[in-house]
């Protein structure tokens, strides 16, 4: 009966992945860059997940969220290490199969190019606030410090952020 | 505390994208116990989050699952009799997740179908209705895994059972302890016991050579059979009442119920 358990545990995670998998490595391929250390990360991640569920407390909140957390602080210690050049430009985003709608790109400026609808809509520093926290792995202190914003603005623009998107993707 | 001010200083969005320090967080999942509009407010927040890493998706390549199960199985580790020793709670999950995840791709199916036709109402409730059903059915076959194998052992020959009556302290009290001499393991189960307060536990003790020697901790919720600590010789065996966790050493004066072993 503990090995049908077993494989029970495992069908549950197979959802789980087969779920999220894309989601996640997006989180940390868009932090890394790199093809090959994202699969590793995601991987470290997945297992770190498995062997670690029974921290995870609903209570706290979504399990979503508790993975994506593990994805990302893994993927940010990764870049923190110095095993991948945080400024390289080799592995772009144009090499990546997303799930970007190609037609919005003829109408965008060339700063918008690669993003999802949802940010495009965003008022200008929030946008700024949610690429840099979502897609290139800088903590809000690191954007602080970087652009010399105070860290409250950034707190407040992250939330306006997430208001409007709750509203784009009517969230009730 | 001013909630509107809390929620609208950001605390939640950093906490989401899990930049806290741990007491930070620690204070946050409490207001989050405390206060029902910061949890329903966190929850849209996540479900935001979400949707926006959704949008975000790259496709890993098709290798990467296979290797992470491999290491998973690595992990499992597995005892001499080839039972899996470790094994973190996704017990938890076989219900809920399969559970949810089906039912949010009958959902999405049904928001396809919206687009192109009207949906009989009906449909949607027996949909409901087959995810509840599908969640019992698993419910009773993972009770019946369990009757099934717990049978297995009280029949078989190679257990010894011995049964533990009541003493003077707790006269109506009985339990037994399923003993296999050559492999020796030990299972419990309770016919009769004593509730107790939450500070107490029962503890099992083995007597070997006139000397008791811990057989493990229970509660007097008990159903089934419980697998307990090893034992290799044993003349008798008894239950007395210890505190929450178990002691080193019997607090006689408390003993539940006690029996002989007799070999057949």
């Amino acid at each position: 009966m503990v090995k049908g358990l077993h494989q029970k545990n495992r069908a549950a995670f197979d959802l789980l992945y087969n779920q999220y998998k894309g989601a996640l490595y997006g989180s940390i391929k868009r932090i890394v860059k790199n093809e090959d250390v994202a699969e590793e990360v995601l991987q470290d991640a997945f297992l770190k997940i498995w062997n670690k569920i029974d921290t995870y407390d609903r209570e706290k909140g979504r399990l979503f969220t508790w993975m994506l957390n593990v994805c990302r602080n893994l993927a940010i210690d990764k870049l923190r290490s110095g095993e991948i050049n945080k400024e390289s430009k080799t592995d772009s985003l144009e090499n990546s199969v997303s799930k970007v709608e190609t037609t919005v790109q003829i109408e965008q400026s060339t700063e918008t190019i690669g993003l999802p609808e949802s940010l495009i809509q965003l008022p200008e520093e929030q946008r700024f606030v949610v690429e840099f926290l979502y897609l290139k792995g800088y903590t809000q202190s690191e954007l602080a410090e970087e652009f010399n914003i105070p860290l409250g603005t950034i707190k407040t623009r992250l939330r306006l952020a997430m208001v409007q998107l709750r509203s784009i993707y009517q969230v009730s | 505390m001013n909630i509107e001010e809390y929620i609208s200083s950001g605390i939640l969005e950093a906490y989401v994208l899990g930049e806290l320090s741990s007491a930070e967080k620690k204070a946050v999942e409490q207001n989050i116990l405390l206060y029902p509009e910061i949890k329903e407010e966190l929850r849209q927040i996540e479900i935001a989050q979400e949707m926006l890493m959704m949008d975000l998706s790259i496709e890993p390549n098709s290798n990467v699952k296979e290797k992470i199960f491999e290491a998973i199985e690595k992990e499992t580790r597995v005892d001499g009799k080839g039972k899996v020793v470790t094994m973190p709670g996704w017990w938890k999950f076989s219900l809920a997740a399969s559970i949810a995840l089906a039912l949010v791709s009958s959902l999405l199916a049904i928001r396809y179908y919206y687009k192109w036709k009207e949906v009989d109402s009906n449909l949607i409730e027996l949909l409901v209705q087959n995810q509840k059903i599908a969640a019992e059915y698993n419910t009773v076959n993972q009770r019946i895994d369990k009757i099934e194998s717990d049978l297995k052992i009280a029949n078989s020959p190679s257990f010894t059972r011995t049964i533990m009556n009541g003493t003077d302290n707790a006269p109506e009290s009985v339990a037994f302890v399923y003993w296999n001499a050559s492999t020796q393991d030990v299972y419990l189960s309770i016919e009769k016991m004593r509730e107790l307060s939450q500070a107490n536990q029962y503890q099992l003790w083995a007597i070997v050579d006139g000397r008791p020697v811990d057989v493990g901790v229970f509660d007097s919720t008990l159903s089934g059979l419980l697998k307990m600590k090893n034992v290799a010789a044993a003349s008798a065996f008894a239950v007395t009442i210890e505190k929450s966790g178990g002691s080193t050493t019997p607090s006689l004066q408390t003993m539940q119920v006690i029996g002989n072993v007799i070999k057949g």
